[in-house]
């Protein structure tokens, strides 16, 4: 138990997990409805090109079809997947329900709705599709260079940015520079639940769609603009999800579900298999980055100059704004006198990118972080040393986006997570001569919490007290797998002082559960939770008046423990929560409940540092993790095994990060690793036993002090792998993934 | 085709088409969806059961394969109302996030230890190698799975 917590800081299984481990918990892929019809999606095999003729005479006489769509019965209006709020910025809408102009290999080109999956997908493959071929363009130097391809009307740059804050310093001391290049590759969110989406439109004029999506009134927004319906005749539930990581939080295929079940008037389920999700979906987004820094001999860096280009694919989606985050990185990790940092998404014939783990985090700090590594070697500085006279300290300001980075204890994270891995010694032995050599690496990350500072980023709730003394949190809650639901009756129960069990939390609904924009930026333990803890605390301060009531006494003389409320001084002067439940129901005629709205006030940095030991094998290429380290500002960690559980998860996704893991498409434009025979997942093997330290001191507005974690954990893991074999190797790689014949390659070369 | 054959102690008599795989005879015809699919080529074992006492990937399988011969599922670990020390375990250690690897995990845990009751750590990576989780490195999961095979 945490000091002075009954409740917080103990380990708690999520709510849910009993149903998860009987098979009882109903997914989007096991639910059924009344006369449902099934969805299959035919998608272009070039990847640029007009659709001349759809041929559908042989796949409609497969038993069972219902309707076959394509860009020819279907409107050719756009959409955004990434639109939150009406008249959000940077939302471009450039995506149609079925292209008619295809823009890359595994573009929707048709959907046909059946009785059965087995005939949806039998149906699906008859489809003749004739195209006329453009040429594509299948990297971001050839969609910059040529200028005749428009890959959409606007051209093949999506955005650009630029950011120029703080001023060169005078230099006192003599200065290096140091200059480098990162790429980091297009990845698959890997979540093991595919995606899947139900919808259905009744003869009221009543669109229901239920989906595992991380912002239901996003999806409500998007569904409403585009059909035209009132925001109030759509209702969006979201469902129990089977892993997002990111790649479920644009609203890609809602409106494409409704649309066939509005067309069909009977409820649709679109269920998409692995090579869809990986080929179709979203991934994330391949981002090359050219850092230059200039810093003193003695290690103060001076100026930071990126440059970064991201591969948006096909489609704008969200690529504006993750490629704009970019920017929003560097400066809550690192002071730095001088910051600038240009950039821009371009537009490319291959899969559309998308949001993932971290929003520009993982891909900004790991070539930020292999960098460092770069410059402390060309200082002869351990690389630990070097980032500890650079890192922010607590309440610094961050330049960019002029916040305060909050209670930030990166440096202490950096000295005790030192410290526990045995840096200093580990550092300094030999790496080894033979076949297996041996090396460890370090890496800082920072993120953020919330949207405080550019986004909307309130949320509403409703709590009230039933006649046994039991609590419903009324809350829209988008838990992605991790226990936010959990966490949130945790917080509760921590200020009403009961047991957890007690008090139910709903996950969203619109049209009943109040106002919130969903689970993005990190956003959800620091401001969610804070008004779950708001909310909880207006309704025992209502409990307190009505038990004041009650036993005749002023409120000021009562307090609560253990459930029930006593008078100070005089433990026989009590009531439970249920006498108090009951009694204000039958002498006051009133219930118990308070509603809540909570303004987040602030967005400080959650950080994290980590270090790996690798073993890489010089005759096959092949990389071991043989010891990791996560060490965690989380300010307070709510359900600690849930948190540790975190770092772990975004460990095996931030080794494969490193390593393996990669979307590659080919010369013909076809994703290669179009499966997971092919697009490799670290397994139980080949993952180390992770051990993790947090680091928690409640300075920041979160509630008890916790901050974000599920984000965070995964941005500085790839930067601490590759770190640790160049360590190794004594190399300076920077090409993501480090496959066997990128090391191999290394190590001739050398 | 009919074929006969025992899922989670019962005994079932089914008219199948030959082609059939046996995930969709589990979720579709037996509504037994705590089995999950996740990749349909056998790479992620989100699909586990254990057939005569081995983990298997059922969307590998051909419903007629499995003529004559007893299935678990994860909706037949649970006996009379209590759940099965692994599940107990699995929600003790925080083994249990977004939950859609759950079943084949405890699928392949629960055959490992059906033969071999005491498994080293070692042991228990190897068994879990064709279940994939992208939530929780497995930390907890291999922890969990450790501490039934020390309970007994």
């Amino acid at each position: 138990m945490s000091k002075g917590f009954k409740y917080v800081g103990n380990t708690f299984p999520c709510s849910d997990a009993a149903r998860k481990v009987t098979g009882d918990l109903l997914y989007g892929t096991d639910m059924k409805l009344p006369h449902l019809l099934h969805a299959k999606l035919l998608l272009s095999s070039i990847p640029h090109g007009i659709v001349k003729r759809i041929d559908t005479s042989r796949a409609e006489k497969v038993p069972g079809v219902i309707k076959i769509f394509s860009h020819l019965n279907a409107p050719d209006k756009m959409f955004n997947s990434f639109r939150i709020i009406p008249g959000q910025e940077l939302c471009i809408e450039d995506e149609p329900l079925f292209s008619r102009r295809v823009k890359y290999v595994g573009d929707r080109v048709a959907a046909v709705a059946a009785t059965s999956l087995a005939a949806a997908r039998e149906a699906a493959a008859l489809i003749d599709v004739e195209y006329e071929e453009l040429p594509a363009l299948l990297t971001t130097e050839e969609a910059l260079s040529n200028k005749e391809v428009k890959i959409q009307p606007g051209g093949n740059l999506a955005h650009e940015y630029e950011v120029d804050v703080g001023e060169v310093p005078f230099k006192a001391e003599e200065c290096i520079t140091v200059e480098s290049e990162t790429q980091t590759q297009r990845t698959h969110h890997g979540a093991l639940e595919p995606h899947v989406c139900l919808a259905y439109y009744d003869c009221s004029g009543k669109l229901t769609v239920w989906t595992p999506t991380q912002g239901v009134f996003g999806v409500r927004t998007v569904l409403a603009e585009f059909f035209g319906l009132s925001y109030s005749k759509v209702r969006v539930i979201k469902i129990p999800m089977g892993g997002s990581f990111g790649g479920k939080q644009e609203f890609l295929f809602e409106p494409l579900t409704a649309f066939m079940a509005m067309e069909t008037k009977r409820p649709v389920k679109l269920l998409l298999d692995r090579e869809e999700c990986i080929i179709h979906t979203r991934v994330r987004p391949a981002v090359k980055t050219k850092i230059k820094t200039v810093v003193t001999k003695s290690g103060k860096l001076q100026e930071f100059t990126a440059d970064s280009t991201l591969d948006a694919g096909a489609f704008s989606g969200s690529a504006p704004d993750y490629t704009s985050s970019l920017a929003l990185k560097v400066t809550k990790l690192y002071r730095i006198p001088h910051y600038k940092h240009t950039g821009r998404a371009v537009y490319t014939n291959t899969v559309k990118s998308g949001g993932a783990r971290g929003w520009a985090a993982p891909e900004i700090i790991t070539a930020t972080e292999v960098h460092m590594d770069q410059v402390a070697r060309k200082l002869k500085m351990d690389p630990v040393e070097f980032r500890l006279q650079n890192l922010v300290h607590p309440y610094d300001l961050d330049l960019v986006l002029n916040l305060s980075v909050g209670d930030a204890r990166v440096i202490e994270c950096l000295e005790r997570g030192a410290e526990a891995f045995h840096w200093k010694e580990r550092y300094n032995q030999g790496m080894g001569r033979g076949r297996y050599r041996r090396g460890i690496g370090a890496a800082c990350g920072a993120h953020k919490n919330g949207m405080y500072g550019g986004f909307v980023d309130c949320t509403s709730m409703v709590m009230k007290m039933n006649e046994d003394g039991s609590f419903n949190l009324n809350a829209s809650l988008h838990d992605v797998g991790c226990g936010t639901v959990t966490a949130m009756g945790i917080i509760a129960a921590e200020v009403l002082d009961v047991d957890p069990n007690l008090i139910t939390v709903t996950e969203a609904d619109t049209e009943l559960t109040g106002y919130d924009p969903g689970c993005y930026g990190s956003r959800v333990i620091y401001n969610v939770g804070a008004c779950a803890k708001e909310t909880a605390e207006k309704l025992k301060e209502k409990i307190l008046e009505c038990a004041a009531f009650i036993l005749h006494k002023p409120k000021e003389y009562l307090i609560i423990e253990n459930g029930s409320v006593f008078v100070k001084g005089t433990e026989y002067l009590s009531l439970t929560y249920k006498e108090i439940a009951e009694k204000t129901l039958q002498e006051n005629y009133t219930d118990l409940s308070a509603a809540h709205t909570y303004y987040s006030p602030s967005n400080p940095g959650s950080y994290s540092v980590q270090f790996a030991e690798v073993e890489v094998d010089t005759e096959t290429g092949l990389t071991r993790v043989t010891d990791f380290l996560a060490v965690g500002d989380v300010g307070r960690a709510i359900n600690r095994g849930m948190v540790e559980g975190q770092f772990q998860g975004a460990v095996q996704m931030g080794i494969g990060y490193a390593l393996c893991e990669e979307v590659k498409i080919d010369e013909q434009g076809k994703p290669v690793n179009n499966s997971f025979k092919k697009y490799h997942l670290v397994n139980a093997p080949d993952m180390p036993d992770v051990q993790v330290l947090l680091i928690e001191h409640e300075g920041d507005d979160g509630p008890f002090g916790a901050k974000s974690v599920g984000e965070i954990s995964a941005v500085p893991t790839a930067a601490a792998v590759i770190n640790a074999v160049n360590h190794a190797l004594g190399t300076s790689l920077s090409d993501m993934p480090l496959t066997p014949e990128k090391l191999l390659a290394a190590v001739k070369n050398r | 085709m009919q074929i006969e054959f025992k899922v989670n102690g019962k005994s079932c008599s089914l008219d199948i088409c030959p082609t059939m795989r046996l995930i969709d005879l589990l979720r579709d015809e037996l509504g037994l969806t705590g089995t999950k699919e996740g990749c349909g080529e056998g790479e992620c074992g989100a699909c586990t059961v254990i057939i005569d006492g081995e983990a298997v990937n059922s969307c590998l399988v051909l419903a007629p394969q499995v003529r004559g011969k007893e299935i678990i599922t994860v909706e037949g670990l649970a006996g009379d109302g209590e759940l099965d020390s692994l599940q107990q375990k699995f929600i003790e250690h925080s083994a249990v996030e977004c939950g859609f690897c759950t079943p084949g995990m405890l699928m392949s845990a629960k055959a490992l230890l059906m033969k071999n009751p005491h498994p080293s750590e070692e042991e228990i990576r190897q068994a879990l190698a064709g279940n994939l989780c992208r939530c929780s490195g497995y930390s907890k999961i291999i922890e969990a799975v450790k501490d039934v095979a020390s309970l007994s």
